[in-house]
């Protein structure tokens, strides 16, 4: 049964594609991409895409790791509900909102782009990081303070790697909201692949269009693959093995 | 040494204030096993955290060596004082090897020294270091991880142990034989050790002294046998249980008892005849048959009567031979359940060193209580 739906799934795929592929060529998909006076322009786009979104993660990774980290610690457990309320409330507003806002304070460009693309990643990180660190088993951080380990380990060693597979999820859903939403960040002069999207839109263009949004979603595709890998990578195999239990 | 010194701790302010420990008094000494018992909320886990500083004071003061730890820094402290906590506390996301290495890497031990001592644990601990190493703790039974758990505490060699419920995840069984190896452990590494236990027969079993909490005071503090034979109060005797004369027993130990030179001996080549007149003439109603220093097993007066062949024809076997460290209470069962008044001891080899009877556990169990109104009477 299993290797029937294996083979049907895998007969579907090629179907998939070469439907695609049909589909790519009726278009004129093909014909644009292979376009020299084009295809440079798709390559920039995607390099200013992927430079958007990789500095904008970098930053809001490292912020929402500190925030989360920050809010479990004993002094300032208490306001926690408070510091995410506030941060969620970021989360709330419009992603256009957020870019023109940023722009009316940084101008037009990558800054206010990849300004805009860390407020609205951090919430993901930050929440998760609280979440992945409070959802540590007290009884071993009170192990771990009974046998003389000091707070920065405990958070090293026990707490983080504890909480890690957590925090990947919140990292992972943030990539996926800011591959997605850097797709407007040519909207403040900043470019990516936005703009290939966005005027296919608006001269009728499909074969412009899908030549901005299949990148995208590839890019989001991948994306999501390597989180999976760097799970793999950075999450104890002792822990694994717990959950499968 | 450990000496607690009008402890009292008092959690929370105004209204809501709860007194887990009321002035307590007591001191561990060097290389004693102390158990912590008494009902669940009576302070036992308190006394354990105040200890290695995870609580703070509120009144009295706790030394360690005449030194107190209020002078003495807390992860200083807490490295010096091995730590095992009731819920197991392994960390799942460290190998077996990596968890029992914590102190010592705390410690800045150099690398070879830690792995040396990882495998000289895991082999104290009955696990073969080869396959458990780089094992994680879900890949562990209950028990095993239980066994880590004390290996991790022991990790750095502290002078120190605080063990809270350190067998409570164990079923009984596996618990027996894990608290006979730490028994066999501690006879060689003599630590000084506060063991918290909910469970009488625990306490018996693995204390020196038992330190009997209840409600935050300390009710009595002393040998396994006083608190047995001579509960304080009412409280004491209840928790100790009715069958307080049969945990002395559990105490004891064969040797205690035995009678080195039972005089009904016979052996098994004798004749039966002359067997039976030697008997008949003492007044014995059954004589042990015992053959090159083995014992061979027994014979009434009746199997003897018409047998006219050799002892050993009619001598009837022993169920089982007693050892001189095996428990009265175990004999007692037997006795019980075979229906004998009366065993062989044998030593290491099986030979034969003497005989152990009802009665002399019965004037025994006796002698330890009358021992005890004795002591009373002079102290009033
Ligand atoms: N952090 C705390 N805040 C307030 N009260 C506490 C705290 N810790 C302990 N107590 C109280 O102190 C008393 C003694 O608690 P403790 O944990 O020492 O009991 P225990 O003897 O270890 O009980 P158990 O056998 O159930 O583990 C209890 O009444 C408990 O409610
Ligand atoms: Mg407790």
């Amino acid at each position: 049964m299993g290797i029937i739906f294996k083979k049907l799934n895998r007969f579907l795929l090629i179907l998939i594609l070469m439907g695609t592929g049909i589909i790519a060529e009726r278009v004129g998909l093909i014909e644009y991409v292979i376009d020299p006076n084009e295809y440079p322009f798709i390559i920039i786009f995607f390099w200013q895409h992927l430079i958007l979104v990789v500095y904008s993660m970098a930053i809001a990774t490292i912020i929402g790791l500190a925030v989360g980290i920050i809010l479990t610690r004993k002094r300032f457990k208490k306001i926690a509900g408070v510091v995410m309320y506030i941060i969620s409330l970021g989360q709330t507003i419009p992603s256009l909102a957020v870019l023109a806002l940023a722009m009316s304070f940084l101008g037009i460009g990558t800054k206010p782009a990849i300004f805009a693309l860390i407020i609205y990643s951090i919430l993901p990180i930050a929440r998760n990081t609280l979440a992945g660190i409070i959802a540590v088993p007290p009884y071993l951080v009170n192990a771990a303070k009974g046998m003389g380990m000091p707070a920065w380990r405990i958070l090293l060693e026990i707490e983080l790697p504890n909480a890690t597979s957590v925090i990947l999820t919140g990292f992972r859903v943030a990539m996926i909201i800011n591959i997605g939403t850097a797709a407007l960040a040519f909207l403040i002069g900043a470019g990516g692949l936005g703009d290939l999207i966005f005027s296919g839109i608006s001269l009728m263009r499909t074969e412009q269009l899908l030549a901005g949004a299949i990148p995208v979603t590839f890019m989001a595709l991948v994306a999501d693959f390597l989180c999976e890998i760097l799970g793999l990578l950075i999450v104890s195999k002792g822990l694994r093995l717990a959950s499968e239990h | 040494m450990i000496k607690y010194d009008s402890v009292t701790k008092i959690f929370g302010v105004g209204k809501e204030a709860v007194t887990a420990l009321d002035n307590i008094n007591f001191t561990i000494k060097k290389g004693e096993i102390v158990v912590f018992l008494g009902p669940s909320g009576c302070g036992k886990t308190t006394t354990m955290r105040l200890t290695n500083k995870l609580d703070t004071i509120t009144r009295g003061s706790i030394s360690i060596n005449g030194e107190s730890i209020a002078e003495i820094n807390e992860v200083k402290l807490r490295q010096r004082m091995g730590y095992v906590i009731q819920e197991i506390g392994l960390f799942p996301n460290k190998t077996i090897a990596q968890n029992i290495a914590v102190v010592p890497r705390l410690l800045g031990w150099p690398r070879h020294k830690i792995n040396n001592r990882v495998d000289e644990l895991l082999h104290m601990t009955n696990l073969e270091p080869g396959l458990y190493r780089n094992r994680y703790p879900a890949e562990l039974s209950g028990g095993q991880q239980q066994r880590v758990g004390v290996a991790r505490g022991l990790a750095a060699d502290p002078e120190i142990m605080l063990m809270d419920e350190p067998f409570g995840a164990i079923d009984p069984i596996n618990r027996e034989q894990i608290q006979d190896e730490f028994l066999r452990v501690q006879s060689k590494i003599k630590k000084t050790i506060a063991f918290v236990s909910h469970d009488i027969h625990e306490a018996i079993k693995m204390g020196d002294k038992i330190a009997l909490f209840d409600n935050g005071k300390l009710i009595q503090y002393d040998v396994p046998e006083v608190i047995l034979t001579r509960p304080k109060n009412k409280f004491v005797a209840d928790f100790v249980g009715a069958d307080r004369a049969l945990k002395v027993l559990g105490l004891m130990r064969v040797s205690e008892v035995t009678n080195f030179k039972p005089q009904n001996i016979i052996a098994g080549t004798d004749n039966a005849q002359t067997a039976h007149k030697f008997l008949e003439e003492n007044d014995f109603r059954y004589g042990i048959v015992v053959d090159n220093n083995k014992p061979l097993g027994y014979v009434t007066l009746k199997n003897l009567k018409y047998e006219n062949g050799l002892v050993i024809d009619v001598v009837e076997n022993y169920p089982h031979f007693e050892e001189k460290s095996s428990s009265l209470r175990d004999v007692l069962s037997y006795m019980l359940m075979h229906t004998l008044m009366t065993f062989c001891v044998v030593d290491d080899n099986g030979d034969f060193i003497g005989t152990v009877s009802y009665n002399d556990i019965q004037r025994a169990v006796k002698k330890s209580y009358s021992d005890e109104a004795e002591k009373d009477w002079k102290e009033v």
